[in-house]
């Protein structure tokens, strides 16, 4: 009754046929997929009455949990734009790699990150009108008096993380110092803390943003090197990037322009973020 | 080193995920169980069309990392027209089909450890094939298999520690979060490492236990 091995041979050249011819149909029929039917992402949002938000709650001070609670600028600024568009905000918490891709496989409407807006990037997705600036700067251990500023990391250990426009800064920056700057990439930024606590390494290249608040919260552990590196940039929200989605980035575009005019912007910048920030108002060109 | 009050308020958080990853795991492997069975009987089916079927599912669902699974379930599916799951569904089925590409091969071993005399016997008697598999084959595949089988079941408990990449806030995801804005990395990966023996280690008690009595009722 067992069958023998010849037929498992078989099985697998059958099944790799029978797969390759799955994956040929499936590729077909993505590509053939007409677009959704709707063509009105904010119609749809309001009529759910729900602004569904994907984002990952570990990147303080933008979003983090505090005693199993959501804290932090996203809560609070979303707070507002739902106000504004009269819906309520339910946020999802996705494993960064996972975000994006559900934004374009519909899981919800919109990225909360923030993220920092790139040439490549736009792209590829419809950016909000940013939030708060991005430049890079570096995190070293507290007691590190090893280096004072920026150019003090040639020929010593960085990490920063994987795909992130971070990362693509630091490369940049190493390549102007004498010395050779080994580069370690992490899959989210709190794998780089930890290293840097543990002194695998000696410094993270983060936005300042996300740095100043680490450093304040564990100032026995970690200092802020002044000043930033890198070009100036910026950090916003994002939607996807096709005829349906424009109704609602529009609508969200037009709130941020609110908050930006009667203060509410900037008393969050302030609150979260330490300082009122110096952001472009409506879409601007990145400079990479 | 260690901070007893952050301990004292993580604590909680992390059990009430627990539940999360307990209610997972355990529908999975009773479903992946099923699967298990139908597949396994597939493998070793008189009609070879049923055995490469069988060798077909186990080849995918053993063959591809369940991460992958998980990740296809959740963002692809919905590209093709399929429907567009929650977390905790698309967590299920991914741990279902995978577990049960495991367990069928894991039964497969203990149906073919059956003397066929037994089923012979059982034919003449008048069973049907289904009677057959459900009242003579299943109970003493398992008996013979329970190590095997309760081997699958940790590691599938094991391997639920992926499902956070579909968003659900399962136990790893959490101590991760909590990690993540308390800084106390080695106090709360070492509670999420004690929470997965608070699990496991009842569950290879138990099924030592059983394994113990089967074998004192065969005597």
């Amino acid at each position: 009754m067992q069958p023998d091995s010849c037929v498992d041979t078989k099985v697998f050249r059958k099944t790799f046929k029978s797969l390759s011819i799955a994956a040929m149909l499936a590729a077909f029929s993505l590509g053939a997929m007409p677009l959704a039917a709707h063509a009105d992402q904010l119609a749809d949002v309001k009529k759910a009455g729900e602004l569904v938000v994907g984002t990952e709650m570990q990147f303080a001070p933008f979003d983090f949990l505090d005693a199993g609670k959501q804290k932090g600028l996203n809560a609070e600024l979303f707070e507002e734009l739902g106000k504004e568009l009269g819906v309520k905000i339910k946020f999802l918490d996705l494993p960064w790699p996972s975000v994006l891709p559900g934004l374009e496989a519909k899981k919800f409407d919109v990225v909360a990150g923030p993220i920092i807006v790139t040439k490549a990037r736009k792209e590829r997705y419809h950016f909000v009108s940013p939030i708060a600036e991005a430049t890079v700067a570096l995190m070293v251990g507290a007691k590190d008096d090893s280096i004072k500023k920026p150019e003090d990391i040639a020929g010593k250990t960085v990490g920063a993380g994987k795909g992130s426009a971070q990362l693509e800064e630091l490369k940049t920056f190493a390549a102007t110092l004498p010395e050779k700057v080994t580069i370690r990439e992490y899959v989210d930024n709190n794998q780089a803390y930890a290293d840097l606590a543990a002194k695998r390494i000696v410094a993270v290249a983060n936005s300042l943003p996300n740095i100043s608040y680490v450093a304040a919260q564990k100032a026995n552990l970690y200092r802020v090197v002044q000043p930033p590196f890198g070009k100036k940039s910026y950090f916003a929200y994002l939607g996807r990037k096709d005829a349906d989605a424009d109704s609602l980035i529009a609508a969200l575009d037009a709130a941020v322009d609110k908050m930006h005019a009667d203060g509410r912007l900037a008393a969050l910048q302030k609150k979260w973020l330490g300082a009122e920030m110096d952001v472009p108002k409506g879409d601007f060109e990145p400079t990479w | 080193m260690f901070d007893w009050p952050l301990l004292q308020q993580n604590a909680p958080l992390l059990l009430g995920a627990l539940w999360v990853t307990l209610q997972v795991s355990i529908t999975a492997l009773a479903i992946g169980f099923v699967i298990g069975i139908m597949v396994g009987s597939l493998r070793l089916s008189p009609i070879p069309l049923l055995r490469r079927l069988g060798g077909a599912y186990i080849f995918v669902f053993r063959g591809i990392p369940l991460l992958v699974q998980l990740l296809f379930i959740y963002y692809f599916l919905p590209r093709i027209g399929l429907p567009n799951v929650s977390p905790t569904v698309a967590a299920v089925i991914g741990l279902s089909l995978a577990a049960g590409a495991y367990i069928a091969e894991i039964m497969r071993g203990g149906f073919l450890a059956i003397p066929g005399g037994q089923l012979e016997a059982a034919g003449l008697l008048g069973l049907s094939a289904s009677q057959m598999l459900i009242r003579i084959r299943v109970p003493q595949a398992v008996r013979l298999t329970l190590p095997a089988l309760v081997n699958e079941m940790i590691l599938l408990i094991k391997a639920s520690s992926l499902v956070s990449v579909v968003g659900l806030a399962d136990l790893t995801r959490t101590a991760q979060n909590l990690a993540a804005s308390d800084y106390m990395f080695v106090q709360d990966y070492l509670m999420l490492a004690g929470f997965y023996c608070l699990i496991n280690i009842p569950l290879a008690y138990c099924g030592s236990l059983l394994e113990r009595r089967l074998k004192e009722q065969t005597a």
